[in-house]
């Protein structure tokens, strides 16, 4: 009997009936990789360099032994809360990029079919590289444990909270990384994987909640009037939600004492997202069946280009239809790259799809619109902030990425080399392929135009806020044009320039100013304000801030004041935030074109490595 | 037309190409031949601008490939032994990209891309997407792509890779067109036979090195061809044709292979006028006699000796 148990559970919890050798060969080739070393090693640096940073700003070693404890005491909370809060963000971007190429790697090498022909099964195959990669990411979580733990001695910290915390950003990283798995399925380049996974998590985490909130009542104005069924279902679903509320009642017990729900029930929110999880992972497991079935009997090929053969054919035979007519043929204007580059279309898909989307996209603006003005909300310059902000993340996501591609999918696709012998110019090639990306974002940028140009016909936006956005539209374009082109140009894959191109944007705009407040919290200081007056978000906020709403915009343009962080004198005027406007679009512009000349100067190099 | 003086090309400690003299002449098919890693892609991407060498001289009509890259790309045509395609783009579309990425002027364009469509039989995919043509189409297509801008010279690694035997002989025949047009063309294949037929010099090299360079009569004579002669006469004249065979001076060896005599002759001309004339005249029934041919592919495996990267 108990011979018969243990050979149950030998057989159906042993981990190599469940993942197959495709774990083992996984572990194995990461184990090779030198970037997943650095990655640690980037990893760890980051995290103690933080741990530093608060530490500096928070501890003082004057005053008398009980102040400086309980100094410690406020240190170790700070330190945590960050190092949890960041954590919980990189560690799930980190899982959506890890796992972008799971199994499209596998189609591209066309290796799926051939694993089919093994005893190997789909589920196997799919377990195999789920759980190889969030292996490799709870290390990454495991080797910032003794951190924390040492932090942990300066009191202040509840272990509960370390346990919520992990279980919360294990149970996120599970989701998101599944969620990536399931859409590398589809056998697209990492790039669009990554675009797509983020996207479907911001509809999930913020457009799905934000909408339900605003039509339920009146969610923005007062956050009250609310059934408290809606916040537990927020906050049983949005992992986003527990972190924030968990770390802000370790931090200030007394906030969430009005709160309709316990944080405790935090478990219940974990079970959650490991049943979503389970959901799109059952799913995978069938779709990678479909498509490795499909590679073994040829019908799918290796290379991201490559449509599933029943909508090829389909293609074929809508495209045989069209031999004779010659009008389908759309005939070579001006310059041949920027010509192909504006050949894309602007969504992917097909021309059906892409005006589904944006009658979607317009749709659901039109909604926020209408609900807003429902509560009054669109008089206020805070409700033009927020939008500002969404577009500008999602101009600033699509710019980076897209960027970053321009030339590292010629090289997937092995077109580089044929386009370098023809007689372009290299520098023909760099600006054809800045147009096409810029052309490629237009459709966000114009959602921006169009909202402010929307409201300052009505009168709720001043007219000034179109030339100051612009500029820092153009700023922002420019500068992240030229990197995205040239770690275009130095990586081999997309998916390493766009996160290289990724890192530098965090880094400018998030690392560099956080370290600045850090290091100067009690003092004004003239570099961090002058610093973060080229940040696009920080302009954006403080250009809506100052232009939008119904006040400001009757307001005339020499009474309009701007509030720039940090400053000495903090309400500039018009004259004033021109200024600060324009210097850094010179920066920018010539940020830009510097990297864009050093991208040209890569163009010919390490061609053929791939 | 093609000068390639001491060309070195090395990638960290590896050289895939030491020390290459190579000439060939305009108007001429010149056959690269060598195993796997033997530097011929390496070569072909230097003469195409694509790749810098680390040491020696590479020019196209009197052009250095490295210090004139943009006017010798308008005098090549390269087609590299991979075949890559834009999706989204049709045939005529990508013809006409790069017939305006090279610069030719747009009321030619359309008249230019017909040509080539017709010199490579493919007017009837005009309108087809190019990820949805078949690999022979896709080969085709990258040869009507290296036309498009006439170029004096073309570089084809491996064209007929990948293709089934009617395309290969179309390929064949393709080329010998663009011979007779006068192009000079530079291609590598791993079908020696192939190239046999088409080529009028050959190259062989391995290791980086070249080991030969000739004509194809060259390469027979280095390789012993005609220096042997196969005769066949009926079964009971054998000895009798042996004996006649050993008194010749002209021939130092004779030896039986199966059915036949191998008669192995003592310089490189062939002597079968007085082969056949001295076995007639013996009243021997002479049933064939023809010369040992020595193949390509033997000439490849004898100076070759498979050493890869």
């Amino acid at each position: 009997m108990t011979a018969g148990i243990f050979r149950f559970f030998g057989r159906y919890l042993n981990p190599a009936r469940w993942t197959g050798p495709i774990f083992d060969k996984e572990l194995r080739i990461s184990s090779r990789r030198k970037r997943n070393y650095w990655l640690r090693f980037a990893y760890l640096a980051a995290m103690t360099c933080f741990v530093v940073l608060v530490w500096n700003a928070t501890v003082t070693l004057t005053g008398t032994s009980v102040y400086q404890v309980s100094r410690m005491s406020q240190a170790g909370v700070a330190i945590v809360a960050s190092l949890v809060s960041f954590q919980f963000v990189i560690i799930q971007m980190i899982a959506v990029i890890m796992l972008s190429n799971a199994i499209s790697g596998e189609i591209n090498s066309r290796t799926l079919g051939i694993l089919m022909t093994t005893p190997i099964n789909s589920f196997q195959i799919v377990m195999g590289k789920l759980l190889s990669k969030l292996l490799q990411l709870i290390l990454l979580l495991a080797i910032s444990l003794p951190l924390l733990a040492v932090v942990r001695v300066f009191g202040g910290v509840p272990w509960d909270y370390v346990l919520s915390s992990v279980c919360i950003t294990l149970t996120a990283v599970i989701f998101a990384g599944t969620l990536s798995m399931y859409f590398s399925i589809s056998a697209r380049p990492p790039y669009a994987i990554i675009l797509k996974t983020i996207f479907v998590l911001g509809i999930l985490y913020i457009f799905i909640p934000a909408m339900a909130g605003a039509i339920l009542g009146r969610y923005y104005a007062t956050r009250v009037g609310l059934s408290p069924a809606y916040y537990t279902c927020v906050f049983l679903t949005n992992p986003f939600i527990v972190m924030w509320a968990s770390t802000t009642s370790m931090v200030s017990p007394a906030a969430f004492r009005q709160l309709p729900f316990s944080i405790s029930i935090w478990p219940l929110h974990c079970g959650i997202m490991l049943a979503a999880s389970s959901v799109v992972l059952a799913r995978a497991v069938r779709v990678v069946r479909r498509v490795a079935l499909a590679q073994a009997v040829g019908q799918v090929e290796g290379g991201f280009r490559q449509k599933p053969a029943a909508e090829r054919k389909t293609s074929v035979a809508i495209k045989s239809q069209t031999i004779e007519s010659e009008d389908r043929i759309r005939h070579v204007k001006g310059s041949p790259i920027v010509w192909k580059e504006l050949r894309k279309p602007l969504i992917q898909g097909g021309r059906r799809n892409g005006i589904i989307g944006l009658s979607i996209a317009i749709g659901a603006l039109l909604i926020t619109y209408i609900v807003n003005m429902r509560n009054d909300l669109l008089t206020w310059n805070i409700s033009h902030r927020m939008y500002a902000l969404i577009f500008v993340v999602m101009g600033l996501v699509s710019n980076i990425v897209l960027s970053a591609t321009a030339i590292t999918s010629e090289k997937e696709a092995r077109c580089w080399p044929i386009l370098l012998t023809t007689a372009i110019d290299d520098w023909k090639i760099v600006a054809g392929k800045a147009i096409g990306m810029f052309y490629r974002c237009l459709p966000i940028w114009l959602f921006l135009a169009g909202h402010v140009i929307l409201f300052v016909l009505i009168g709720w936006f001043h007219w000034i806020a179109i030339v100051q956005l612009a500029v820092m539209v153009v700023c922002m374009v420019a500068f992240i044009t030229g990197s995205g082109i040239y770690f275009s140009t130095y990586f081999r894959r997309t998916t390493s320039a766009v996160v290289a191109n990724t890192a530098l944007a965090l880094f400018l705009w998030a690392v560099v100013p956080s370290v600045l407040g850090m290091l100067q919290t009690n003092r004004n200081s003239d570099m961090l304000s002058a610093y973060i007056t080229g940040n696009p978000f920080i302009q954006a906020v403080v250009i809506t801030d100052a232009t939008a709403g119904r006040q400001n915009a009757a307001t005339s343009l020499r009474f309009l004041r701007y509030e720039w962080p940090e400053m000495r004198r903090r309400r500039q005027r018009i004259g004033d935030t021109t200024t600060i406007l324009f210097s850094w679009l010179i920066i920018y512009v010539a940020g830009g074109a510097g990297l864009a000349w050093m991208a040209k100067r890569r163009l010919r190099k390490k061609v053929f490595y791939y | 037309m093609i000068e390639i003086k001491g060309l070195g090309k090395n990638y960290g400690s590896l050289a895939a190409l030491a020390d290459l003299d190579l000439k060939i002449e305009q108007g001429d098919i010149f056959g690269f031949i060598g195993p796997n890693g033997a530097g011929k892609t390496t070569t072909m991407r230097i003469l195409a601008t694509l790749l810098e060498p680390t040491f020696g001289t590479a020019a196209i009509d009197g052009l250095d490939v490295t210090k004139h890259g943009k006017k010798v790309r308008r005098m090549v045509g390269y087609m590299p032994d991979f075949m890559g395609v834009y999706d989204d783009l049709k045939v005529f579309e990508y013809l006409e990209f790069f017939a305006a990425a090279f610069g030719i002027e747009r009321n030619r364009r359309k008249a230019i891309v017909e040509g080539v469509l017709e010199l490579t039989d493919l007017q009837s995919k005009r309108a087809f997407a190019v990820d949805s043509l078949s690999r022979g189409m896709q080969q085709r297509l990258g040869l009507a792509r290296v036309l498009i801008h006439d170029p004096k010279v073309l570089i084809l690694d491996e064209p007929a890779s990948g293709l089934d035997p009617r395309a290969r002989i179309e390929v064949r025949e393709l080329l010998r067109e663009l011979k007779r047009m006068g192009k000079t063309i530079m291609i590598s294949s791993h079908i020696l036979s192939e190239l046999e037929e088409i080529c009028d010099h050959v190259g062989i090299i391995e290791h980086g090195h070249l080991v030969f360079s000739g004509t194809m009569e060259q390469i027979h004579q280095r390789m012993g061809i005609q220096n042997e002669m196969q005769v066949q006469v009926g079964e009971s004249q054998r000895d009798k044709a042996i004996e006649l065979l050993s008194a010749l001076p002209q021939i130092t060896d004779v030896k039986v292979e199966g059915s036949c005599i191998r008669a192995v002759l003592l310089d490189g001309e062939s002597y079968d006028g007085l082969i056949a004339r001295t076995l007639v005249s013996g009243g021997v029934d002479l049933i064939m006699l023809k010369p040992e041919e020595v193949k390509l592919d033997d000439a490849f495996l004898k100076l070759t000796r498979g050493i890869v990267h």
